[in-house]
């Protein structure tokens, strides 16, 4: 799986938990999922869930702290995939 | 259950959370009565089973030495206050200040102002803005678990923020709460249920004169899952707790 495939799931995932749909039009790498995005902190947990039963991956407490941009999500999925 | 420490607290961190201590244990005698007396005199709070409260809290202790956290549901903004004073007398946590408990406040509302921030520092509480800068909450997150782990106890709401419907809402448990439990060997959670009659839904303050109900209920969760599934699992288990514990606590008042 490449890096576009994997960006394009992370952006589908993320979608529901968005509350600013604007920012979505322009979502790239660099898109804070927190403060772009507007994504409630709490819900950052349920969404790197998310990744892992999408992509079949396990990702450790310490990996959610690393997750800040789509690019962050990108790059650890990716090293999850291996 | 796999045991998964937390980053481990550097020494400087170690020291300030020491030096913390300490000083709210010298200044304990004036600050903890103050606090009983404004939410007893001034605000006028009552606890219906105070006694059983405190018994409980005690009976904990003496039953066995270990870590412990105490996870309570979330209504109001001065809720840790509330809870500390119903599980222990002033006498009692002079002589167990360890039982005194931790508290993690939001930094935008407690610590506004020099005073407030004076005022929290001396009553064991660490700031923190929720949702704020991951790796500051995550040495929060460190420095209680550091606490537990060293038998102090450190009070935790599982929802993170007061509950928005009135009602605990286990699946809005936030995943922090596992994380420390997961941390430390052994730790028990005394689950705190507490609700003042008139608090229909959640404010900032309980009304003038509330009158508090409630219960405890001690757990040690157990997961068979892993990574960050493990604790969110471990977080729902305790809010699904307290959710029980409401519910118990509205067919009591049926």
């Amino acid at each position: 799986m490449d890096q576009t495939e994997i960006f394009e799931k992370v952006v589908k995932i993320l979608t529901p938990y968005v509350k600013n749909q604007k920012a979505l039009e322009g979502i790239s790498l660099d898109t804070h999922i927190l403060d772009d995005l507007k994504v409630n902190s709490a819900r950052l947990v349920d969404v790197v869930l998310e990744f892992e039963d999408a992509f079949d991956i396990e990702i450790d407490d310490d990996d959610v702290d690393k997750v800040e941009t789509v690019g962050n999500a990108v790059e650890l999925i990716e090293a999850k995939i291996g | 259950m796999e045991l998964r420490p937390i980053a481990p607290l550097p020494a400087g961190a170690r020291r300030k959370l020491v030096l913390q201590r300490e000083i709210s244990r010298l200044l304990s005698p004036l600050a903890i009565p103050l606090i009983g007396i404004a939410l007893r005199w001034v605000l006028g709070y009552q606890i219906e089973n105070l006694r059983d409260f405190r018994r409980e809290y005690r009976r904990i202790f003496l039953e066995r030495d270990g870590p412990v956290m105490i996870c309570a549901n979330h209504l109001t903004m001065i809720d840790s206050f509330v809870i500390a004073w119903a599980l222990g007398s002033p006498w009692w946590y002079f002589r167990h200040f360890r039982t005194l408990p931790w508290n993690v406040p939001e930094r935008s509302i407690f610590a506004a102002t020099l005073y407030l921030r004076i005022a929290i520092y001396v009553l064991k509480c660490l700031p923190v803005e929720r949702g704020g800068d991951r790796t500051e909450v995550t040495e929060v997150l460190a420095r209680l678990a550091h606490a537990v782990s060293n038998h102090e106890v450190a009070l935790i709401f599982p929802e993170a923020g007061r509950s928005r419907t009135g009602r605990v809402d286990p699946d809005s448990a936030a995943s922090g709460v596992g994380r420390i439990y997961r941390s430390v060997p052994d730790c028990r959670v005394i689950c705190v249920y507490l609700r003042g009659d008139q608090q229909h839904n959640y404010s900032d303050m309980p009304v003038r004169g509330e009158r508090f109900r409630g219960s405890t209920s001690v757990i040690e969760p157990k997961t068979s899952h892993r990574g960050l599934r493990a604790s969110r699992d471990v977080a729902r288990q305790i809010a699904q707790r307290l959710a029980e514990m409401e519910q118990e606590y509205l067919d009591d008042r049926k």
